[in-house]
């Protein structure tokens, strides 16, 4: 959209992911949501939505579904464990790119790893954690100490 | 179903940071909590959702689709896209004329060490579900260290850790 159809020009459309990364839900689905309004409204945000996520889905399944008939092979298991182990891995060095602007910040940075702890060693809630961590957050922010 | 509907649908309006940030909790609950499935198998879900193409909102159709079959999929998916997508709509209309507000600002920078922290426990939480074995943590540890630090297509470390799977599993 941007380099071949020059439909929105760059810095509107960082602007647009940059809010839709921080918007809860699936980014690229946001973007397509907003970008959709922008230009035909809520139908066009509908058949944008749609338009990304029909293949996909579709896709997907198939894979599921061919991956149930090969799942009691060992060796099939043992690869898809890898995939998915190392798609946790991507996740963690996404987070430690996203963080780089935390390095200079040690109140971010605690904030972060309590998230962290209570989450994955503690198993608390999403619910319970999201709450208590936005409004530190904001309290850190509003005093610049994030 | 309207059960699944609703968990979802509640699902969606918390996950900021995206779809890493509420991988935990949704294993806390399809695992520890109801019992639907064993914390490899959702690890399996996941691998299966990033291999496909497509965005990894995905995964969320295939715990659907495990729990209760292709019709449960749809319904998961839709329940975690919907309240989002219109949260989406209608503030991707005031925010451009927010653009200035200083507390935009604040808001963002408040949310960088959340999702840090939710995206982190989103990695380790789908990267530990043998427990922490020297082979998980090698494979998770190079992936993580190879999206950091190179541009490599993230395709290649994904085909690279079902590589490694195969032979340390």
């Amino acid at each position: 959209m941007v380099e071949e159809r020059r439909w929105i020009a760059p810095a509107d459309f960082a602007e647009v992911l940059a809010l839709c990364q921080f918007l809860p839900g699936p980014n690229v689905g946001n973007v397509s949501v907003v970008l959709g309004r922008r230009w035909f409204g809520p139908l066009g945000s509908l058949v944008a939505f749609a338009g990304l996520m029909a293949l996909p889905v579709v896709w997907v399944f198939a894979l599921a579904l061919l991956y149930a008939d090969f799942s009691s092979y060992p060796g099939v298991k043992a690869i898809v464990m890898g995939v998915g182990i190392a798609g946790g891995g991507l996740f963690i060095g996404t987070a430690f790119k996203l963080a780089k602007p935390l390095a200079q910040k040690p109140w971010g940075m605690a904030l972060a790893v309590a998230c962290f702890g209570v989450i994955s060693i503690g198993r608390v809630s999403l619910f319970a954690v999201l709450p208590v961590a936005a409004l530190l957050g904001w309290f850190a922010a509003r005093r610049g100490m994030v | 179903m309207s059960q699944l509907a609703f968990y979802f649908a509640l699902l969606s309006l918390v996950s900021v940071g995206g779809i890493p940030s509420v991988m935990p909790e949704m294993q806390r609950v399809v695992v520890d909590v109801q019992g639907w499935m064993t914390a490899v198998e959702y690890t399996q879900l996941f691998a299966i959702a990033q291999a496909a193409p497509g965005p990894n909102v995905l995964v969320t159709a295939l715990i659907g689709w495990k729990i209760a079959g292709i019709a449960g999929g749809m319904v998961t998916f839709g329940a975690f896209c919907g309240p989002a997508a219109v949260l989406a709509y209608a503030i991707g209309g005031i925010w451009d004329r927010m653009r200035d507000a200083p507390w935009r600002k604040d808001f963002q920078r408040a949310l960088v060490p959340i999702s840090v922290g939710f995206i982190v426990s989103g990695g380790y939480v789908l990267a530990t579900p043998r427990g922490i074995d020297w082979q998980s943590a090698l494979i998770a540890g190079l992936s993580a260290a190879v999206l950091y630090a190179t541009r490599l297509n993230p395709l290649w470390v994904l085909g690279g850790g079902g590589v490694m799977g195969y032979f340390l599993f």
